[in-house]
């Protein structure tokens, strides 16, 4: 077992840069994440020797709903965001993800930033915050940068912040007008679940046609993504139950693509373009 | 004692625990701490079968933490235990058999200075060919799990009724299924935990811990340290959740916290975290079970061939009993003419099974209830009518020829008040009509997994609704598995309040409760009045095991029995101060003793308690409770292998996504006659829990063994249901009159469980048209007819 890493709690986000600045420091905040995987001795966290509790700190705390557009901040729990009196008209795909995250517990301690920093496949948030086209904020002692979502994560369990760096906001653009969307996430059971496959949709038509299309999915692609070759392919497109069927199909194959034949492909993929499917005839 | 009306038997009774387990007050064993204790930290090799060379300690030899090593060579009486065939070794010396097997104990104040140093130790093994397919268990090729009993054979039970041959050729039809079901964990709250330590002067031992059955773990125990049972006084803590499970490894862990305690002469305790306790706990049994049967164009079942391979693991643990209520029941309540069952149980290198809720019965029912609706659909009747046409009644006899009687045989009852209750024929009737069967799309030979343009579904065709039952019938208690007796301790005190105490344990089921209850009904007293005593084998006689749901039956047989001696002595002596005739009959009710007659003589319980007091009346009572004889003939398995029975019928209602494979459990109506109900809550709370895990075992349940190593460890990959799983669940008692039991109370516990799994799977089969053949009938099950599972055992998480 490691040794048990010493705890500090940052009241201010200068403080808290100042105690992440070191090599050793990792940010603490919901811990539904890091606290298991210490206990399970997760190689991603074996050098933490120190942990900085960020979850005082005011600045981290806040969501500012604009016409420019919204910021949540890094530290923003689903439970706040799910009661939040705007985000749900504003971002539905969002909190209908946050809804369905771990259980009421699990949501009342994590945080949006917490959700996609350690970049796990599964991350539920990730999705419908890729079609909302999700830009994170960066702040390290030193400078503060601004980078989409997608861009941030790498691969599995890898993400572009530097060492000192912390997450400390999203913004998310205003939400695209007109459009339709929905999300969905089948997990093994209804509650608690991890899922298996994760959907966002966004979808807006005009004379039965495609105008504007945005699909990212998670679980089924080693990280959350985008499939923009997918989304530019068919603006513009004639809606037909056939077209929505290739649509699909071709979400498939990107999937198989980049993920290639796993021991889970035989059930998700087709459930996945049977999904996928079902959504663009319910939003058409 | 024959009543009419009860006072308080039948009721609702909140549980005397309710408060304390709700607010989280109950101390449990790891709650409980002596001073200078030691921790026991366990070393395993991560190997599933090999011959142990060497266990080399030199890099942790001589380190302060740790106060000592204990091994085999520590343990002065017997080196190996179980509960059946002595084939588990306290710590192994010779062979690993399994990877949950321990090698030694390391023992310090710091558990996670161990578990750290543990690490450091290394080994030299020879590893042996691992053996993870039961059906090849019996090859000859097969290596031995344990070379000494020369065969992997654990245990075959043969049943021989009629002439199944000529029952075949006389039947119309011949239908022939396999079904398989999968390991299970029985996944309590609270994790395995012990603690022993010597009493002043060597003078004994005293072991605590969340322990099922303190009279095995005594027994078990005494050989380990060869003392003799007094010396061993075992006690059990409140319980986190047992369902079977806190029995045979929790007597090992007991055994080694003794040699422990008895090695440092300090107090040693043991706690398992939750992946520790999934690895070395045993499971129930996967089973693989193949049925033929006969049947006529009428309906009725002519002859049932049936040959059953169970997984038994490394070790034999419970498997000889677990698979003789199999071949008993393996034929389900039915009447059927020509039987021949095989029931075997073989040792692999996969983790142990044994004992869980259920015990055997799980399985065959999943089997035989889908094969009842198989042959229904076959002869286009409906799933009540051909139990109708097969079901056991009064007078009937069963496979192993044992005639039902003296009791109510309630099988058709109950699945007409299930009937009735759950609407079935027409929610039934409506569903085949609402449920195209031609528009299952097939994706299990599906190669690319790339979906053609005719395998889309559309929106309104996802969702089905299904409406299915299973029914049973279940052996109360031990039958011919063994020696059936228990004994209840009753003291009351002057004041009226009552001490309590039975042999059999209280394992989270209610059974303080329950027996409370018994005590105020026979006494007329406040069930408030009782102080119901911690479980001390010292105090107690050996009362057999608290399995098989026959607490209620048999401890509430000797509760009653002690209440109703002390009774006896009461009246004795108001008959004798009321100066009034012998036969004199009193009714004892709202802590107030009547005379029945035409004087109103009355005296409250307290006064009378007093009274006898001061006349020097013995007011203590050993109850006691014996079993009627059964017999069982292990060569033909034919007798009356249980001397009375519960029957039962679950009806489940689900949505299916056709899409996903996702099984929605919208409502289970659960009607049983477990006999008289004594406490109304207890029931209910029963069928609750029953129903919940029989649906975790239908539909999500599963412990994976790649190479004898379990893939699920915590409950982030084993999935039990959560509350928003299950539907609602509607329990309905049917009372059957006995003989036996306290006023014909039997039993309950497993009976809720065991049914739940077929009946969903019928409800699947009335919602989609298909069968599905292999539990649990999860999502891949569903969309591809298989189990897929990860290539290797690294949870993302992990990396």
């Amino acid at each position: 077992m490691n040794t048990t890493p010493e705890i500090m709690i940052a009241f201010n986000l200068d403080r808290a840069l100042k105690l992440l600045s070191g090599e050793k420091s990792a940010p603490l905040a919901g811990g539904t994440d890091l606290v298991p995987g210490i206990h399970q001795q997760a190689k991603r966290f074996a050098a933490i020797e120190r942990l900085v509790d960020i979850t005082r700190i005011p600045e981290l705390k806040q969501v500012n709903v604009k016409n420019s557009g919204t910021t949540i901040g890094a530290g923003v729990t689903f439970s706040e965001i799910l009661t939040h009196p705007r985000l749900g008209s504003e971002y539905p795909l969002l909190t209908k993800a946050a809804a369905t995250i771990g259980s009421v517990q699990i949501r009342n301690r994590a945080t949006i930033a917490g959700n996609f920093v350690n970049n796990a496949p599964c991350a539920d948030s990730v999705p419908p915050l890729l079609v909302y086209d999700a830009i994170v904020r960066i702040c390290s002692l030193k400078k503060s940068r601004e980078i989409p979502l997608q861009e941030f994560l790498l691969k599995p369990y890898k993400t572009q912040l530097q060492t000192g760096e912390l997450v400390t906001e999203i913004f998310l653009p205003p939400p695209p007008q007109n459009f339709g969307g929905d999300f969905y996430k089948l997990g093994r059971r209804r509650g608690v679940a991890i899922s298996r496959i994760t959907l966002a949709l966004l979808l807006q038509t005009e004379k039965k046609k495609i105008s504007g299309l945005r699909i990212a999915a998670g679980a089924v692609t080693p990280i959350g993504r985008r499939f923009y070759d997918i989304e530019h392919q068919y603006v513009g497109t004639e809606i037909s139950a056939a077209g929505l069927k290739f649509l699909a199909v071709n979400v498939g194959k990107a999937i198989l693509e980049e993920t290639g034949w796993r021991w889970s492909s035989p059930y998700k993929l087709p459930v996945t373009q049977q999904i996928v499917y079902q959504i663009l005839c319910k939003l058409t | 004692m024959p009543k009419k009306s009860f006072n308080i038997i039948g009721k609702p009774v909140i549980r005397e625990d309710g408060y304390e387990k709700v607010t989280g007050s109950s101390p449990f064993a790891d709650d409980i701490n002596f001073p200078g204790q030691l921790y026991g930290v366990m070393i395993r090799l991560p190997l599933a079968h090999a011959e142990i060379k060497k266990i080399d300690y030199s890099a942790i030899r001589g380190n302060k933490l740790i106060k000592a090593i204990c091994d085999t060579s520590d343990i002065p009486g017997s080196r190996k235990i179980g509960v059946v065939r002595w084939d588990q070794p306290v710590f192994c010396s010779e062979k690993i058999v399994t990877p949950g097997d321990v090698v030694a104990m390391l023992l310090g104040e710091s558990e996670q200075e161990l578990h750290t140093l543990k690490t450091r130790i290394k080994f030299s093994a020879r590893k042996l060919p691992v053996l993870t397919d039961p059906s090849q268990a019996l090859a000859s090729t097969a290596p031995l799990i344990h070379p000494e009993l020369k065969s992997n054979l654990i245990v075959h039970h043969p049943l021989r009724k009629g002439n199944v041959e000529k029952g075949f050729a006389n039947s119309d039809f011949i239908l022939e299924q396999t079904y398989t079901t999968s390991a299970v964990e029985h996944a309590y709250l609270e994790t395995e935990t012990v603690v022993a330590r010597l009493f002043p002067g060597r003078r004994g031992i005293h072991i605590i811990g969340s322990i099922q059955n303190p009279f095995t773990t005594r027994r078990l125990v005494a050989a380990v340290l060869d003392w003799p049972l007094t010396k061993v006084q075992v006690e059990q803590a409140t319980l986190g959740g047992s369902f079977g499970g806190k029995d045979d490894l929790m007597n090992i862990l007991a055994a080694r916290a003794a040699i422990g305690a008895l090695k440092t002469a300090k107090p040693v305790k043991i706690r398992y975290h939750r992946e520790e306790s999934i690895l070395e706990s045993y499971k129930r049994h996967p089973y693989r079970m193949h049925y033929k049967v006969g049947y006529n164009k009428d309906g009725r079942i002519i002859a049932m061939k049936i040959d059953i391979l169970a997984d038994g693991g490394a070790y034999a643990s419970m498997s000889p009993f677990v698979t003789w209520r199999t071949v008993v029941q393996a034929t389900g309540p039915y009447d059927i003419e020509h039987v021949w069952t095989d029931v075997r149980a073989v040792y692999t290198n996969n983790p142990y099974t044994g004992a869980m809720r259920g015990f055997g019965s799980p399985q065959p029912i999943f089997a035989q209830e889908s094969l009842m609706d198989e042959i229904a659909v076959r002869l286009n009747i409906s799933p009540p009518e051909i139990r109708r046409i097969n079901a056991l009644r009064s007078g009937s006899v069963t496979a192993t020829s044992q005639k039902l009687k003296e009791h109510d045989v309630n099988l058709i009852p109950v699945l007409q008040e299930a009937l009735k209750k759950s609407s079935f024929i027409k929610k039934w009737q409506k569903n085949l009509k609402d449920n195209p069967v031609q528009d299952w799309i097939d994706l299990s030979h599906t190669k690319t997994g790339i979906l053609h343009p005719d395998q889309f579904r559309e929106r309104k065709e996802v969702y089905r609704k299904g409406i299915g039952l299973a029914l049973s019938l279940r052996g109360c208690s031990l039958g011919a598995e063994g020696i059936d007796a228990a004994a209840a301790y009753l003291s009351v005190q002057p004041d009226g309040s009552v001490y309590l105490m039975c042999g059999l344990a209280e394992n989270g089921q209610g059974l303080r409760t329950t027996f409370s209850l018994i005590v105020a009904e026979v006494l007329g007293i406040d069930p408030d009045q009782i102080y119901y005593l911690d479980y001390q084998t010292r105090s107690i006689p050996d009362s057999g095991p608290t399995v098989a749901s026959r607490s209620t039956l048999m401890g509430g047989g000797a509760v009653k029995n002690a209440a109703e001696q002390v009774r006896e002595r009461l009246e004795n002596q108001l008959r004798k101060y009321w100066r009034i005739p012998k036969n004199t009959q009193f009714h004892f009710r709202k802590n107030k003793i009547r005379a029945r007659g035409s004087k109103p003589l009355k005296i409250s319980f307290s006064d009378l308690c007093q009274l006898a007091y001061s006349q020097g009346i013995n007011l203590a009572a050993l109850g006691w409770y014996p079993g009627p004889q059964v017999h069982w003939d292990e060569a033909t398995g034919q007798g009356p292998a249980y001397f009375t029975y519960v029957y039962g019928c679950q009806v489940a209602e689900i949505t299916l996504n056709m899409t996903t494979g996702e099984v929605y459990l919208d409502r289970v109506t659960a009607v049983h006659d477990p006999g008289k109900v004594i406490n109304l809550l207890g029931a209910q709370g029963q069928v609750y829990g029953g129903v919940t895990q029989g649906a975790g075992y239908g539909l999500w349940e599963q412990i994976n063994a790649m190479e004898g190593q379990i893939m699920e460890l915590n409950f982030d990959q084993y999935l039990i249901p959560t509350s928003k799983d299950i539907g609602e669940i509607i329990p309905v008692f049917l009372e059957g009159r006995d003989k036996y039991g306290p006023w014909g109370a039997k039993s309950l516990g497993e009976p809720t469980l065991e049914l739940t799994a077929p009946a969903i799977a019928n409800a699947i089969r009335n919602a989609s048209g298909q069968r599905f053949f292999n539990l649990p009938l999860n999502l891949e099950e569903l969309i591809l007819r298989r189990k897929l599972r990860p290539e290797d055992l690294t949870r993302g998480s992990e990396r």
